[in-house]
């Protein structure tokens, strides 16, 4: 019995020892984030082939969040980053089709409303251009290798450039390896991450923080307490949106207080139980931001149980967020609007077939929707132009 | 007093465990010591004390149901349906716990009629309800659940308990008497502890896994439920994973994977720990991926005592005579 009790005892204390290290950990991290050399930024910011020049001058910018895996490719601190409108103010509007190209499409699972509207997109430039688009998708967003197989299976069908959002950062990389030998334009659309693509297009999700954080500081006249919930984090937006919005509170030296992060797996109920327990532990919450709609909309139903005036914003831009909006729940979101990234991808595609210099990143259109923008044409709040296409 | 220990050694120990974990917590951060934070942590229990003392019934019979999580989507989204299209909410949670015994039926079916294994089976059900979940709402949520469905669930008494953590209750205390006070009961260990002869003393095993597994799609479906009502919405995507919080919550209670042994107070308690350490992590405000290294090493740090148990006993017993 009382070896027993000792047993527990002791196991506990194994528990307190991590518990305590955990904290330890937390902290250290966030002085990296502070203060990251130069030398990891270099690293990390490895550019796919084509553009390698460009991108050994200067390498300060913004610290390198997680610098712990080196050679990570990112988009979002790209030195030669563009987006569209520079792009086409460069290279002229017209972009030249030719009829003969044939381009393959390989997304994440149609299940997910993102992706179904990435396809409406690629579909839409389908139609204006004339060109045979082959559209393949995985069954769930965990067939890794299913997602290979495709990609692998165009390139043996002789298409003339790929457009990929990879299910993980790594699980498409000998199929572009064998893409790039066969001399197949490859265009990495949204994450994963593919480093040895030729470029990539997709939306800034380091900005997209930044964003965030931006309406928060106005919404609340830059003070009072914030936290924040994060996902999954092998995803890079994940740690690109949390990244961008921290980066924003300290380098506007925002009176926001950012007092808790925690990850929840892109999980709802997840999102709401951390919320629930927020809640109660910090009476004086303000604002919760969180790495996507889905937990969002999750902290929202803490929120509403609990009646506290907390601001909840998310990301994504998903039907169910924007009727959330309207009915004065959710606060705001930030969309980054994939009928029109599939468009610019297919632009920024046809462009670099016909020979035009792309950077090796361009930003898509992104946008925080709330209650006085909820209901206006996504084309004008983001100023969209329709390519100009010439056959 | 001494038989009340020997009885229930398991559960007390993991009691106060549990007990201790929340000392350590407050002496961390005093404000886990609120009658809200304990809201908090009966609230978060419910979800992983109703799938676990679920799948404890499959465990006890030597099986597993790694099915759980999609039958807890499935019922979500049925029942979410049902409601929207202005069914009766009553009507709509029994049509909820029919999907729910059903699925679990078919789970029953396969693993007694098709003698397929336990594990197998589920894995096969686990990927087949998900694909249903996903077809039938084509990958988007329902949405807009109404609140006369919503506050049958989600509704609070005086002190701010919700009537869902008295579901939970009602559904232990259910399944601790039908564990400890009915034939079904003696059955489904017996069944467990050794399948044959429970055969040869006149058990009828083929209906005692039925009711194993028809229990544990019953109390998913409820689980299934409870989500709803607290969200106020259901996807295909939900409870992706939660099997294996369920597991550990039996486990970390005393139920032996091997079948047998557990029972419904020992999961409840494993269930309550576990919600102590994930919201003690989030009110110290420690990483997210510390709570995983620290719920591994308990599950681990349980079932190790299990396995000393017979060991910690011979040895007293050796130094006794000494």
């Amino acid at each position: 019995m009382k070896k027993k009790v000792l047993a527990v005892l002791l196991a506990t204390a194994m528990v307190f020892t991590l518990t305590a290290c955990g904290s330890n950990g937390g902290s250290s991290n966030s002085k990296n984030d502070g203060g990251s050399s130069s030398s990891q930024t270099e690293e990390s910011n490895e550019e796919p082939a084509g553009d390698a020049e460009e991108s050994t001058d200067g390498t300060e910018e913004e610290p390198a969040e997680d610098a712990g895996s080196t050679g990570e490719f990112n988009p979002d601190q790209a030195e030669d980053a563009m987006t569209i409108e520079e792009v086409r103010e460069k290279n002229g509007v017209e972009v030249p089709v030719d009829s003969g190209k044939k381009l393959g499409v390989v997304m994440k699972s149609l299940s997910n409303e993102f992706w179904r509207t990435l396809q409406e997109g690629y579909e839409q430039a389908a139609a204006d251009t004339g060109l045979s688009i082959d559209i393949q998708a995985t069954t769930d967003e965990g067939d890794e290798t299913g997602q290979q197989t495709m990609t692998e299976a165009l390139t043996t069908q002789g298409v003339d450039a790929l457009l990929m959002s990879p299910i993980s950062d790594s699980n498409l990389t000998s199929a572009v390896e064998s893409a790039n030998d066969a001399d197949v334009l490859t265009v990495n659309v949204n994450d994963g991450l593919i480093a040895e693509a030729n470029h990539y297009v997709g939306p800034n999700a380091y900005q997209n923080g930044q964003l965030a954080a931006e309406w928060i500081s106005g919404k609340l006249g830059d003070e009072g307490q914030v936290a924040i919930v994060v996902g999954m984090a092998k995803a890079f937006a994940a740690r690109e949106r949390t990244a961008g919005f921290k980066d924003w509170v300290s380098d506007n030296n925002s009176k926001l207080e950012i007092v808790a992060e925690q990850n929840a797996d892109w999980d709802r109920q997840k999102a709401k139980e951390l919320a629930n327990t927020w809640i109660t532990q910090y009476p004086d919450l303000k604002a919760i931001f969180c790495n996507n709609d889905d937990m969002a909309l999750g902290v929202v139903e803490a929120v509403e149980e609990s009646n506290a005036d907390i601001l909840v914003v998310g990301v994504d831009g998903i039907g169910e967020a924007y009727e959330s909006i309207r009915a004065g729940k959710l606060d705001a979101t930030v969309d980054s609007f994939p009928f029109y990234m599939a468009q610019v991808a297919v632009e920024c595609t046809l462009r670099s077939l016909a020979g035009q210099e792309l950077p090796s990143a361009v930003a898509t259109p992104q946008a925080l929707i709330d209650s006085e923008n909820v209901d206006t044409d996504a084309a004008e709040i983001i100023n969209w132009t329709a390519p100009t296409y010439t056959k | 007093m001494k038989a009340i220990y020997t009885k229930y050694k398991r559960e007390i120990l993991v009691f106060l465990a549990t007990i201790i974990l929340g000392v350590v917590f407050t002496v961390l951060n005093p404000n886990f010591l609120m009658w809200r934070t304990m809201l908090t942590i009966f609230q978060q229990m419910v979800l992983n004390g109703l799938l676990a003392v679920g799948i404890m019934f499959t465990i006890l019979t030597g099986g597993i149901d790694l099915s759980i999580g999609c039958t807890f989507a499935i019922v979500g989204i049925a029942v979410a349906n049902c409601c929207v299209r202005g069914m009766n909410p009553f009507l709509a949670i029994i049509i909820g716990l029919a999907v729910g015994v059903v699925l679990g039926a078919f789970n029953g079916f396969l693993v007694t009629n098709l003698k397929l294994q336990p594990f197998i089976a589920t894995l096969g059900t686990m990927s087949l309800y998900r694909g249903i979940a996903y077809v039938v709402t084509g990958g988007a949520p329902v949405t807009n659940v109404p609140d006369s469905f919503r506050n049958i669930f989600n509704g609070q008494m005086p002190g701010g308990i919700r009537y869902y953590v008295i579901v939970m209750v009602v559904v232990f205390i259910i399944a601790h008497v039908i564990l400890s006070k009915t034939r079904t009961g003696d059955y489904l260990y017996a069944v467990g502890g050794n399948e044959e002869a429970a055969k040869l003393s006149g058990v009828n095993v083929r209906k005692t896994k039925y009711i194993a597994y028809i229990a544990s799609g019953a109390c998913t479906a409820v689980a299934g439920l409870v989500m709803l009502a607290s969200l106020g919405s259901a996807e295909a995507t939900a409870g992706i994973g939660y099997e294996t919080n369920a597991i550990a919550a039996a486990a970390i209670g005393g139920t032996s994977m091997a079948g047998g042994r557990g029972t419904a107070l020992g999961t409840f308690f494993g269930a309550l720990l576990l919600a102590v350490l994930k919201v003690g992590m989030v009110v110290i405000n420690v990483d997210s991926f510390w709570q995983y290294v620290v719920t591994g090493l308990i599950i681990v740090a349980a079932s190790y005592f299990e396995f000393m148990k017979g060991d910690l006993a011979a040895f007293a017993a050796r130094h006794k005579k000494a």
